[in-house]
């Protein structure tokens, strides 16, 4: 699939458009994005850093894309995920990469990880298992 | 000043106050989701989140995404956290691990329980679950939750409480 196509497909999904993401790199086994922070993402009210849920569905949203993209499977089935919250993901633009680690006929297993200023302090890791029948 | 007291017999209106300020103060996307607080107790918590259509996956609305799941148990088990340890002055997940039990598909109301099953002196540990609010479907997401937690005379609560709404 072409990064356009990849597009109008997130276009198409409701909570993407909530999360407001922008796919901005693909190739087979890795896709890049990243989200703009806005008044909806905040979860913690002192800081107003990301909630984790957002940072969570961010890389869910990634990582089900890189399925897609790989699959040509229009809604990828999640079976399950761990999330590692590494730092607070803090006021400014988050982005996040996916890459396919397991290429299963039944199953794929993605790896997303989330960073802000540097791609080498990471605010969260996520895994991703997906079925594909 | 409402105060969290264990083995008082105000404890669980007091309780109910503390959950209630919690969600008061909520903004950004605890709001978005706008939760109902059914159950406030030590050992457990129980949200309502009515039906959304922004947080599925088609157009028509019918498929919940994944990831909303995920944000509600992570919501879930900060009030269960909240409300189960007296001097918090504050916490962060550590990790989360969710199953999804099936197809997130009804447009009925969501309902998650989450409690803290076991906390030390630094840590605190979660799980819960998600159903929806009709009769018979079986559960569609079961979770565990990790937190690290700072006590201290500084409560969350009293921050909270001396906080204007959305602050």
């Amino acid at each position: 699939m072409t990064l356009d196509k990849l597009r109008a497909q997130c276009d198409r999904v409701p909570f993407f458009r909530f999360l407001g993401f922008e796919i901005t790199d693909v190739d087979d086994d890795c896709i890049h994005a990243r989200m703009e922070q806005s008044a909806r993402h905040v979860g913690n009210p002192v800081l107003k850093a990301y909630h984790g849920g957002i940072t969570a569905s961010f890389m869910e949203a990634i990582a089900s894309t890189a399925v897609s993209h790989n699959w040509e499977i229009l809604r990828p089935k999640p079976i399950n995920l761990t999330v590692d919250y590494l730092r607070p993901a803090l006021v400014g633009t988050l982005f996040v990469r996916a890459d396919i680690s397991k290429k299963g006929r039944r199953m794929s297993s993605i790896e997303t990880v989330a960073w802000q200023k540097d791609p080498a302090k990471p605010v969260a890791k996520g895994l991703f298992h997906f079925l594909l029948v | 000043m409402v105060k969290k007291q264990k083995n008082n017999e105000n404890s669980s209106k007091l309780l109910a106050r503390a959950a209630e300020v919690w969600n008061e103060r909520a903004l950004g996307f605890i709001t978005e989701m706008n939760l109902q607080i059914e159950r406030s107790a030590l050992d457990g918590v129980q949200l309502r989140m009515p039906y959304n259509p922004e947080f599925c996956v088609d157009e028509e609305g019918t498929m919940l995404h994944g990831g909303i799941l995920t944000a509600l148990l992570d919501s879930a088990f900060g009030l269960a956290n909240f409300l189960a340890i007296e001097d918090l002055e504050s916490m962060a997940t550590i990790d989360l691990r969710v199953e999804y039990l099936g197809p997130a598909q009804s447009r009925a109301d969501i309902l998650v329980f989450a409690e803290c099953y076991r906390q030390t002196r630094h840590v605190a540990f979660n799980s819960g679950r998600i159903w929806f609010d009709t009769n018979g479907q079986p559960e569609v997401a079961r979770a565990m939750g990790t937190f690290s937690v700072t006590r201290g005379t500084n409560s969350l609560l009293d921050k909270l409480n001396t906080m204007g709404p959305g602050q």
